[in-house]
């Protein structure tokens, strides 16, 4: 039906997660790592997906994974936030460079 | 699905995890109720004994056949059984532990510990025990985000909520590295079943994409290192350990970490292990990368554990020097991967869980988590410092302790095997960490400090004498050890 091929939704779903890793790793704001993690997140769902039409065996078991790996993130992005406002009330502030009191 | 189709199952093999999940909502449902200012600890005891109820199941059911419930999605077997034992030993001490811990100021009014330590331990128990990549991960996702809110409960603690935070980014990034990595695998082969992706795995279809299998293979890797804190993934490790409350590090350092090498073992054994690379079996390919994380792991934690000054740091870094340990039988691959891994982590439980016992007290009575809190204590609380000798001495692996025989056991096998490189880098940093094990004890038994006399509370002083005389049961005579794993055939793993 669709012309598009699996090789482009693998590409996107690759380049989603480099993106996400990449903020992840260096943005100094703790809302947007969050956010970063949710985008690494959907780029496993892209693939299950994908998968689950174009792969080797078609099968629906990748949509069932992927509402699995939706619902599990959002229980991790609550507690995540959660963790946040916590750190907030106590700190005043969401930047990663100033969460370092433990140990220079 | 029908409900005689539901009916029909067996129920009666996730008795254990029937027994948790019921006591854990008990718990939840109890806080709630309860008047605001009436302390929470009597929920420990029922915890406790909803712990030994599920272990008095789990016991009866060895020597079940292997079964599986669910669609296949939930297995039972003697390997997730052996698991679940050492899950549910070490969550009954930590409980001990915790009816014991005075924290700070509302820590008695709060119940939420009790209950996510339970559910933390069902996720365990459901990722020793499942055979499909989607409950694996469901499992793996309730430990990892009880434990989150686990290590961040002291929530007026700066450090508490700092070790929270890294803890939930880090596991974030490393459940979407590993979810990345299934997403593949489940590309490959078009199923979720771990004995299904195995047989797909052969698929000629698959070599011709070895590259995406690797990849899959690695990233795998990568997330559950993350979770054993093994280096170079283990940079969490410290902050959260050293944040968190010390039976919640407990906790971390012991069942997440032992449930973590449950989960490599059960993933890799069951689907790579017959799976072509390019010239040879893939997990052998890749075995000189994991040799190599697992001497970095060895050399890091020991080596940087040497400069630590806070007490639960320096645990911490030697957690992850066990991790790296406990690797090695697993990057050997002779047939005694379990035993030597099962034992060992044994060992792990019972000497590590003391050490947090007498760390909790001497912390918590100095006021102090700098590693000079213990000087004096053989005045203070001599047979205290003898069980905390006793520890030590284990960790750091010497004759007549558990430690030592598990230690032993790992070393040979991987001689057996001609992996000479990865058992001399074991024996150097084994020497390495006698400089800050033995510390401790000239702390303990040379310097001056306090004079007064220090009692410790009977929770901790049960979870003492249950981990000092285990310690020291299973290193003079560690057949009794050897002999009940008999009873577990691990065949039963790779039989579909």
């Amino acid at each position: 039906m669709s012309s598009v091929p699996l090789s482009v939704y693998l590409v996107l779903a690759l380049i989603l997660f480099c993106i996400g890793l990449f903020g992840a790793l260096t943005k100094r704001n703790a809302v947007i790592v969050l956010i970063s993690i949710e985008l690494m997140l959907n780029a496993v769902n892209i693939n299950l997906i994908a998968f689950a039409k174009y792969g080797i065996n078609p099968s629906i078991t990748g949509q069932i994974f992927s509402l699995f790996t939706i619902t599990v993130a959002a229980a991790e992005a609550a507690v995540g936030l959660a963790i946040l406002i916590a750190l907030y009330r106590n700190r005043k502030t969401v930047n990663v460079d100033e969460m370092d009191i433990m140990k220079r | 699905m029908t409900l005689e189709k539901l009916l029909s199952y067996d129920w009666g093999i996730m008795a254990p995890e029937f027994t948790i999940l019921i006591v854990a909502t008990l718990l939840s449902l109890m806080d709630l109720f309860m008047p605001n200012k009436t302390s929470r600890k009597p929920l420990a005891l029922l915890g406790i004994a909803g712990v030994i109820i599920a272990i008095v199941f789990s016991v009866l059911q060895i020597g079940t056949e292997p079964t599986s419930i669910l669609f296949d999605t939930y297995r039972f077997d003697a390997f997730a059984l052996a698991f679940k034992l050492l899950f549910l030993v070490a969550t009954g001490l930590i409980l001990l532990l915790a009816i014991d811990y005075e924290g700070e100021r509302e820590w008695e009014f709060r119940g939420e510990f009790f209950y996510l330590l339970l559910t933390a331990l069902l996720g365990a128990m459901m990722m020793a025990s499942s055979a499909d990549l989607i409950t694996l991960f469901v499992g793996l996702e309730l430990l990892s985000i009880s434990s989150y809110i686990l290590a961040g409960i002291r929530k007026n603690n700066l450090h508490s909520n700092e070790a929270a935070f890294k803890y939930v980014v880090n596991g974030g990034i490393a459940t979407a590295i590993t979810l990345f990595g299934m997403s593949y695998i489940y590309g490959l082969t078009g199923s979720t079943n771990l004995y299904e992706i195995s047989e797909a795995l052969t698929n000629p279809a698959v070599e011709q994409n070895a590259f995406l299998l690797v990849m899959a293979f690695v990233m795998l890797l990568v997330g559950l290192a993350f979770k054993i804190a093994a280096a170079p993934f283990h940079m969490w490790a410290p902050d959260v350990y050293q944040g968190s409350a010390t039976p919640v590090t407990a906790f971390l350092s012991v069942v997440s970490k032992s449930a973590g090498f449950a989960l490599i073992l059960k993933m890799f054994l069951i689907t790579f292990l017959s799976v072509q690379g390019w010239h040879n079996a893939i997990i052998l390919e890749l075995q000189p990368y994991i040799a190599v994380i697992a001497g970095v792991t060895m050399v890091v934690g020991n080596v940087v554990a040497l400069r630590q000054r806070n007490i639960k740091r320096m645990f911490a870094y030697s957690s992850i020097a066990h991790a790296g340990y406990v690797l090695v039988p697993f990057v050997s691959l002779s047939l005694l991967v379990f035993k030597m891994t099962w034992f060992y982590l044994l060992a792990y439980l019972l000497m590590n869980i003391g050490a947090f016992a007498v760390i909790q007290f001497v912390t918590e009575k100095e006021r102090s988590e700098d590693f000079t809190a213990f000087s004096g204590l053989y005045k203070r609380a001599p047979w205290v410092a003898v069980m905390m000798a006793v520890f030590i001495l284990s960790l750091a692996g010497l004759p007549f302790t558990a430690g030592f025989i598990g230690k032993f056991g790992i070393f040979m096998s991987s001689l057996g095997t001609g992996h000479y490189v990865l058992a001399s880098v074991m024996i150097a940093t084994t020497v390495i960490s006698y400089v800050y094990y033995f510390n401790i004890l000239v702390q303990i038994f040379f310097r001056k400090g306090e004079v007064d006399r220090l009692l410790p509370s009977i929770g901790l002083l049960i979870v003492m004498i249950i981990c000092g005389a285990g310690t020291i049961f299973f290193g003079i005579y560690p057949g009794a050890a050897y002999d009940f794993f008999q009873e577990f055939d691990m065949n039963e793993l790779f039989i579909k």
